[in-house]
C-alpha cells in the first residue's frame, strides 16, 4: 500500500454567505493519479486553488507528506498547476516560458536553458522551442504549459480542467501523455474534468463532487459496481451509459 | 495574504491621491462661492445671455459635426475608396491642434482680412454665432469620426447575413439592426462631441466677438476680474453637462451588449458609392488643410495682406515673445505628463482589471471621474486650492494639473487591454515563485507595450495642446507654448500666433508619427 501524499482534513471555503466546499476530508495517496469529477459550480476549482495556496480555507488543515502546509505560500508547496486556459506568457517563446521560472527563482543560467530544451523536447516540441504561444494549436499550448510546470519540478501535479478547450482527437493523445509523464516523473497527480469518459479512462481514483461535498471517492470499477448514492447513479453512471447506448445503436445501424 | 494587504494599501494610496487632486480642489472652489449671491447671479442677463449662447451653439455644432462625422465614418469604412489611410489621417490631424487655432484658422481665412475673403471677395464676417458653429465643428469632428468609424468597423454582418437569409427587406435591416446597434455608441457620441463644445473656450474667444458663451464668460471673470467666486459658479454649471455625459457613458457601458462571434463585412463593388466618398473626403480634407496652410502663408510673409514678400521676421518677433522657452516648458510638461501619466494609469489600471473587491470598483470610478471635469473647473479649483503652497506656481503644478486632466482616456485604454489578458497569469506567477512585480514587469509591460505607447502619446499630445486647466496656473516663468495664442491674438498680432499653432501641429505630429512608426515596425517584426 502506497503511503498517504496529501491529507485533507475538514477544509471549509465560503465566498461571502456562500458555502463553497464544506467540511472536505480525503486523503490522495503518493503516485496516485485522483480525478475530481463534478458538474461546475461544484467546488472543484476552488478546492485545487486550495490545495495549491490560491485561496485560504476558512477552517481545516491540509497536510503534505506529514506536515501541515495549511498555510505555506503557494511557491513553497512544491506543487504545481496547470490551468484551463493555459495562461502562458504570450510574449515569451516556448523556450523562454518554460525557463522563465527557473531563471527568475535564482537557479544557474546554464542549468535552467538545459533543463527547459530538455522538458520542451520530452513534450514534443523541440521543433517549435522558439515559436510564440499564438503560433502553436491549442494541443501544443497545453504541452508548454505542462512543461512548464513540470521545469519546477513538482511532486503533486494539479490539472484544472486542461483538456476542455481541445479538440477529440488532441484530447486522446494528450491522456496517454499525461499518464506517461506520470509514470516518468513519478508524481502525484490531482486532475479536474466534468467529463465522466475522461475520468473513467485515466483514473487510479475518482472523487465525485456536488455541491461543496464529496459523494463518493473510489475506483473506477467500485464506483461502477457500487454507486453511493442517487447522484452518483444519475451524474455518472447514468450519462457513461448513455454514451455507450448510442455506440452501441452506432455500431448496429452500420451493422 | 501579504500580497493582498499590498494591493489594498495601493488601492488606497491611490484613492487618497484622487481624492488631494480631485475632490479637494473642486469642495475647495465650491468653498469659494460661499457668501456670493447665486441665485442673482444664475439670473443676471451676462449669466442668462451666456448661457443660452452656449446652449444654441453646442446644440447645433453637434447635430452638424455628428452627422457630418457619421456620413464619412460609413462612406470610409463601408467603401472602396483608395488612400483611406491617408483621409483618416488627415481627418484626425485637427485633433493636434488647440482648440483656439481652429477659430484662428477661420478668422485668418475668413476674417476681415482673410485669406479666403480677400482672395474670393468675399463680403459679410463670420464672427459671432456662425464662426463658434465652424470653428467647434473643426475642432470636434475628429473626435466624433474616429468614434463613428470605431463602431462601424467593429459591427457584426452576420445579423444581417441572418436576415437576407430570412429574406428581410434592406429597409427593415436598417430599422431593425442597424439602429438599435448604432443607437448606445451614437448617444455616447452626441454627449463626448456636446461636452467637449460646452467646455471650450479656444474657439469662441477667437472667433466669438460680442457672442460670450459660458466658458469665455468663465475666462474673463477669472483671468481679467480675478473674480474667483463668479468663476466658480459658472464653473459649476459647466460641470453639469459633463456629469450628464459621463453617468450616461458609465451607465452605457455597464450594460453594453458582449457579442462572441463577429463577421467582418464584406464590401461589395459600387463605383457611385466610392466616387462619393472620395469627393466628400477631399473636401473634408481640404477644410482641414486650408487653415494650416493659411497659419505657414501667414508665418512666411512680412506682412499679409499688405507686403507678400517672404521673411522670417514673424519668427523672430515669436522668439524675442519667449516662444523658444515657452516651447521647452511645453515639453517638459508634456514629457513628464506622458511619462509620470503612462505609469500612473498603468497602476491604477493593474489594480482594476486585475483585482477584485469593493475598492477595485472606487478606484476604477474615481479614474474616470476626469472626463466628468472640464478642464477650466480643474484649472480653477487648483488656483483656490493649491494657492500659497510650494508647488503653486511650478512646472510641477502645471503636469499636475494635465495628468488629472487628461487622465481617464488612456486609464481606459490600458484598463480594456488589461483585463483582456488572461486573468490566471498572476496565479501562475505565485504556483512558480515569481511575484506579482515580477509578472508585471516581464509577462504584462512587454505585451501592453503598444498600448503604453498609446498612452503616452495621448498625455504629451494633448498636454502640449491644451489651454484650458493650465490656462489659470501658468505664470511667466513656466507659461507652455499654447498659451501665447491668446496672449498674441489679444495683441492682434494673428502671425505670431499662426506659428506657434504650427510649432505645436509640428511637435505633436512628429511624436505621434515617431510612436506610430515603431509601432508599425514591431509589427512587421514580429
Amino acid at each position: 500500500m502506497a503511503q498517504d501524499k496529501l491529507i485533507i482534513r475538514d477544509l471549509c471555503k465560503r465566498f461571502g454567505s456562500r458555502e463553497v466546499l464544506d467540511k472536505i476530508s480525503f486523503t490522495v495517496r503518493e503516485g496516485e493519479f485522483l480525478t475530481i469529477l463534478g458538474p461546475s459550480g461544484c467546488g472543484k476549482t476552488t478546492l485545487l486553488r486550495l490545495l495549491m495556496g490560491l485561496e485560504q480555507a476558512e477552517g481545516g488543515t491540509i497536510h503534505k507528506d506529514g506536515q501541515d502546509i495549511t498555510h505555506l505560500a503557494p511557491s513553497l508547496r512544491k506543487m504545481g498547476m496547470v490551468f484551463q486556459n493555459y495562461a502562458l506568457f504570450s510574449n515569451m517563446s516556448v523556450l523562454g516560458n518554460v525557463e522563465y521560472a527557473l531563471k527568475k527563482t535564482g537557479r544557474d543560467k546554464a542549468l535552467a536553458r538545459r533543463t527547459a530544451i530538455e522538458l520542451i523536447a520530452r513534450v514534443g516540441l523541440t521543433e517549435q522551442i522558439n515559436q510564440k504561444p499564438a503560433t502553436l494549436s491549442g494541443g501544443q499550448q497545453q504541452r508548454v504549459a505542462i512543461a512548464r510546470t513540470l521545469a519546477m519540478s513538482p511532486d503533486v501535479l494539479l490539472l484544472d480542467e486542461p483538456m476542455s478547450a481541445l479538440d477529440v482527437d488532441t484530447r486522446l493523445a494528450l491522456r496517454s501523455e499525461i499518464r506517461s509523464i506520470q509514470a516518468e516523473f513519478g508524481s502525484t497527480i490531482i486532475y479536474i474534468t466534468h467529463d465522466q469518459e475522461e475520468a473513467f479512462a485515466m483514473s487510479d481514483r475518482i472523487m465525485v463532487m456536488r455541491q461543496g461535498s464529496i459523494s463518493q471517492i473510489d475506483t473506477p470499477c467500485n464506483l461502477m459496481d457500487q454507486p453511493a448514492d442517487d447522484y452518483v447513479r444519475q451524474f455518472v453512471i447514468h450519462n457513461i451509459q448513455l454514451k455507450i447506448d448510442s455506440l452501441i445503436r452506432y455500431a448496429r445501424e452500420e451493422a | 495574504m501579504k500580497g493582498r494587504i499590498r494591493i489594498r494599501l495601493s488601492q488606497g494610496l491611490l484613492l487618497a491621491f484622487f481624492a488631494l487632486v480631485v475632490l479637494l480642489p473642486l469642495l475647495g472652489m465650491f468653498k469659494e462661492m460661499a457668501g456670493l449671491d447665486v441665485g442673482a447671479l444664475l439670473t443676471s442677463r451676462p449669466f442668462s445671455s451666456a448661457l443660452r449662447n452656449s446652449l444654441a451653439v453646442t446644440s447645433v455644432s453637434t447635430l452638424i459635426s455628428v452627422s457630418l462625422a457619421a456620413l464619412l465614418a460609413w462612406l470610409t469604412v463601408r467603401s472602396r475608396m483608395r488612400g483611406k489611410g491617408f483621409f483618416v489621417l488627415l481627418f484626425t490631424l485637427p485633433m493636434l491642434i488647440p482648440s483656439i487655432s481652429h477659430g484662428m484658422g477661420l478668422v485668418v481665412l475668413l476674417g476681415a482680412n482673410g485669406v479666403l475673403t480677400n482672395a474670393l471677395g468675399l463680403r459679410g464676417h463670420i464672427y459671432g454665432f456662425w464662426g463658434i458653429v465652424a470653428g467647434s465643428v473643426m475642432y470636434s469632428f475628429p473626435l466624433a469620426f474616429l468614434m463613428l468609424s470605431d463602431v462601424l468597423r467593429y459591427e457584426d454582418s452576420t445579423p444581417y447575413e441572418a436576415s437576407d437569409v430570412l429574406g428581410i427587406p434592406k429597409r427593415f435591416q436598417f430599422s431593425s439592426i442597424t439602429l438599435p446597434y448604432l443607437r448606445r455608441p451614437l448617444i455616447s457620441t452626441v454627449f463626448a462631441v456636446f461636452t467637449l463644445i460646452i467646455i471650450d473656450y479656444g474657439v469662441p474667444l477667437m472667433i466669438g466677438g460680442q457672442y460670450k458663451t459660458l466658458p469665455v464668460l468663465m475666462y474673463q471673470d477669472v483671468i481679467g476680474l480675478l473674480d474667483f467666486g463668479k468663476g466658480s459658479v459658472i464653473g459649476l454649471v459647466l460641470l453639469t453637462p459633463a456629469l450628464i455625459a459621463f453617468l450616461m457613458d458609465l451607465f452605457n457601458r455597464e450594460k453594453a451588449p458582449l457579442s462572441f462571434v463577429t463577421r467582418d463585412f464584406q464590401v461589395r463593388e459600387n463605383p457611385w458609392r466610392d466616387l462619393l466618398a472620395y469627393l466628400l473626403s477631399s473636401l473634408v480634407g481640404l477644410v482641414v488643410v486650408l487653415p494650416i496652410g493659411a497659419f505657414l502663408l501667414l508665418t512666411l510673409v512680412r506682412k499679409y495682406p499688405s507686403d507678400l514678400s517672404f521673411s522670417l521676421d514673424n519668427i523672430r518677433r515669436a522668439l524675442q515673445m519667449n516662444a523658444g522657452v515657452n516651447l521647452l516648458h511645453s515639453l517638459i510638461i508634456a514629457l513628464f505628463t506622458g511619462l509620470i501619466g503612462m505609469a500612473l494609469a498603468f497602476a491604477a489600471a493593474y489594480l482594476t482589471a486585475r483585482t477584485r473587491g469593493r475598492l477595485a470598483k472606487a478606484l476604477h470610478l474615481a479614474s474616470m471621474t476626469s472626463l466628468a471635469i472640464p478642464g477650466i473647473v480643474l484649472g480653477l479649483s487648483y488656483v483656490v486650492f493649491f494657492k500659497g503652497t510650494f508647488i503653486y506656481g511650478s512646472l510641477a503644478i502645471l503636469i499636475l494639473v494635465n495628468l488629472v486632466h487628461f487622465f481617464a482616456s488612456p486609464y481606459l485604454m490600458i484598463y480594456n487591454t488589461l483585463s483582456k489578458i488572461n486573468g490566471d497569469l498572476e496565479d501562475v506567477g505565485q504556483t512558480l515563485g515569481v511575484g506579482r512585480l515580477g509578472i508585471i514587469r516581464d509577462v504584462l509591460i512587454p505585451q501592453t507595450r503598444h498600448t503604453l505607447a498609446e498612452m503616452f502619446t495621448y498625455f504629451f499630445v494633448n498636454a502640449m495642446m491644451t489651454i484650458s486647466a493650465v490656462a489659470f496656473l501658468a505664470t511667466s516663468a513656466t507659461r507652455p507654448l499654447s498659451l501665447m495664442i491668446p496672449g498674441l491674438e489679444a495683441q492682434m498680432m494673428l502671425e505670431g500666433a499662426a506659428f506657434i499653432s504650427l510649432v505645436i501641429l509640428s511637435v505633436n505630429l512628429l511624436v505621434k508619427g515617431l510612436f506610430g512608426l515603431a509601432a508599425k515596425k514591431r509589427e512587421a517584426y514580429s
